[in-house]
């Protein structure tokens, strides 16, 4: 006899109850997400008068107007998850927000040092695209109700992950912009990164295809010193990630996202196997590819000059040499501990700085102790994401989850370690600050996989009988 | 309108201040997860102590204060002579685990924590029971005030808390059996 809730109530005993009273409870996370998102979009707005009090000395209306739309935004996303995803973690947004926010703040400062104005100018395009990429992320939440739907589209979203990668190599289709062929662009105004978006597709489907296959991969092999090593032929996976990097260095001509996607695989087939040997493995092959790389591209080599040898004045002002690097650096030096002053800096003197090396202009601006405050930011959200695949039941949400969140912490740390010359530079952007679309779009995405991850995990049974 | 330097380095002074406000804002509202739990007080450090929180009643003191004011109220309303300290309403202070104590996972046990826990056939709900008496959403425990409250959520063959069938939503005695088809539990320490 199943019951069902929705039976009439006729037929049962006297003391059943006519009408269920409703309680209300209160969403504890979600007013402590709205207050934490008060304070972000307060801070945004201050960071904007704060550019305008520095470089112009008086306040200007246009960019207030900016940041509230800024703020409209997340506001919307926040009624949203109220509605749709109310478990979900109360951090994420808020980090999330401030620091797209602080991104245009110093997208506009350096605006404001070119003297570009209107639709021409990089922050308004950048409000334009965090408009956009805030609208994905609303759809993913709206679209994507359970997240185990995605382990459906494994193959699905390898195929679209691999079919975006290789996109701008499709010649007519394909942009080269300084040097890296990873750009698409239809005429001469849209244009697009896809590898950005390939990384989610990717995570996506390393996470459902290691939960199919992790076995194979993690039971079998030789023990070999303290280790046991995978066979031969399971080695398959492993090989044609890495191949397909290197064909990225190759033919995209780009470092950055290569080292991306092979670190991504290799965290996430760490993960599902719990074996060291595959992570030994991984970066003996990365790293052998990247100095043969070294020793045969010129590109790749250049790089590698630059970073070891940045102050020697021959490879400062030679042609593709070391001079943003040190300009940034100089940067840097001339922050301080507590920076300049929004506005009061001159950023604009190292090329690209407002998307490359917008870490540089912050750092310039803010010091030590605001380029500090932005990676604690990102250390907080790496570890939500973290936590979020710790406390998942299922083995597919917890790899993505680890994966998704990996991706953004490997990011920022082949870029601000390519910044800061702790490693070769390559051309990434930094997640949620950098001036750039279709980065935005992927992170602000996969800022909604996250929340709707974390409401599941909450949701979870924690007994069945 | 022009700024002065003190101004101006007043101002970026601050901003760096909120901003590492922030970020040890959510330091602070994440501190159990990134320190742990906080440990429990012992029971007898709580009965002792004049300090004690005012929402924990002490099982010494409230007898005779109710049985002086209404003592024909009190034992009508008492669900069960049988338990000790079944006056105790449990809340988030003194009830730390959710017990089966009959039916097919008779003796299983979870761990309270502040989340409301939903109970039903469903695959979504916290606590899932598969029989054939159980609805699919058929009742609810959550925090009301810092007291666990069971509410019925129109289930087709009712939620009984200590053998009498519930209409409202009602505060859970500690060790009172709450039955649901053919599985009851328990709120203990």
């Amino acid at each position: 006899m199943p019951a069902s809730s929705n039976r009439s109530t006729t037929t049962d005993a006297p003391a059943r109850p006519s009408r269920v009273r409703r309680l209300h409870l209160p969403q504890k996370l979600r007013n402590l997400e709205l207050f934490l998102l008060l304070i972000a979009c307060g801070i945004n707005a201050a960071s904007v008068v704060l550019v305008q009090l520095g470089a112009l000395g008086r306040i200007d209306t246009t960019l207030v107007l900016l940041g509230a739309g800024l703020s409209a935004l997340v506001l919307a996303m926040h009624v949203v998850l109220r509605f749709v995803a109310r478990e979900a973690d109360p951090f994420i947004l808020p980090i999330a927000t401030l620091l797209n926010g602080l991104g245009i703040a110093m997208i506009y400062r350096i605006d404001l040092a070119n003297e570009e104005t209107g639709l021409a100018s990089a922050s308004v395009r950048q409000t334009m695209w965090s408009a956009l990429a805030i609208g994905c992320a609303i759809a993913v939440l709206l679209i994507i109700r359970n997240h185990r739907v995605l382990f459906r589209y494994t193959y699905i979203a390898g195929f679209v992950g691999v079919a975006l990668l290789l996109l701008p190599l499709v010649p007519g289709l394909g942009r080269e912009v300084s040097g890296a062929r990873v750009w698409i662009g239809i005429g001469s105004f849209a244009t697009f990164q896809p590898g950005e978006i390939a990384k989610i597709a990717l995570a996506v489907f390393f996470a459902g295809y290691l939960v199919r296959n992790r076995d194979s991969l993690s039971m079998v092999g030789k023990k070999f010193l303290w280790m046991r090593f995978p066979r031969l032929r399971d080695l398959g996976p492993i090989l044609v990630v890495w191949a397909l990097s290197m064909s990225v260095i190759i033919f995209q001509r780009d470092l950055g996202t290569a080292l991306l996607y092979f670190g991504l695989f290799l965290v996430m087939l760490y993960l599902a196997t719990g074996r060291l040997s595959w992570v030994l493995l991984g970066m003996s092959l990365f790293l052998g590819g990247a100095i043969v790389a070294s020793q045969t591209l010129d590109y790749v080599n250049g790089r590698f000059m630059n970073w070891l040898d940045a102050l020697n004045p021959d490879v400062y002002t030679a042609d593709g040499g070391s001079y943003q690097l040190v300009q940034g650096l100089f940067g840097l030096a001339k922050g301080g501990l507590v920076g300049t002053g929004l506005g009061q800096g001159r950023p604009e003197i190292t090329p690209v700085p407002q998307s490359d090396y917008i870490i540089a202009s912050l750092g310039e601006e803010l010091g030590l102790a605001g380029i500090f405050a932005i990676l604690a930011l990102y250390l907080l959200l790496v570890a939500r994401g973290f936590r979020i695949g710790f406390a998942g039941n299922d083995d597919f949400g917890k790899l993505l989850g680890v994966g998704l969140s990996f991706v953004i912490a490997l990011q920022c740390f082949i870029v601000i370690g390519g910044v800061t010359r702790v490693i070769p530079l390559t051309g990434l952007t930094t997640p949620f600050l950098a001036a750039g679309g279709s980065s935005l779009v992927a992170n602000w995405i996969i800022v909604a996989l996250l929340l709707r991850l974390s409401d599941t995990v909450r949701n979870q049974p924690r007994l069945v009988v | 309108m022009s700024v002065s330097e003190l101004t101006l380095l007043v101002l970026r002074l601050g901003f760096l201040l909120v901003l590492w406000l922030f970020i040890f804002g959510i330091v602070y509202a994440l501190r159990s997860d990134l320190f742990g739990q906080r440990a429990r007080k012992m029971q007898a450090d709580v009965a002792a102590p004049a300090g004690a929180p005012v929402a924990f009643p002490s099982p010494v003191t409230l007898p005779p204060a109710a049985a002086a004011s209404a003592p024909t109220e009190q034992f009508a309303a008492r669900p069960s002579p049988a338990f000790t300290d079944v006056d105790d309403k449990a809340t988030t202070q003194n009830a730390t685990r959710l017990v089966i104590t009959s039916g097919p996972k008779a003796g299983t046990e979870f761990p309270l924590t502040g989340d409301s826990i939903t109970i039903g056939r469903s695959g979504d709900s916290s606590l899932v029971i598969r029989d054939d008496y159980t609805s699919t959403h058929h009742a609810r425990l959550m925090l009301w005030h810092d007291k666990w409250m069971i509410q019925d959520l129109d289930s087709t063959n009712g939620t009984f808390l200590d053998g009498k069938r519930m209409a409202v939503p009602t505060p859970v005695p500690l060790n009172t059996t709450v039955k649901i088809g053919a599985t009851s539990f328990e709120l203990r320490r």
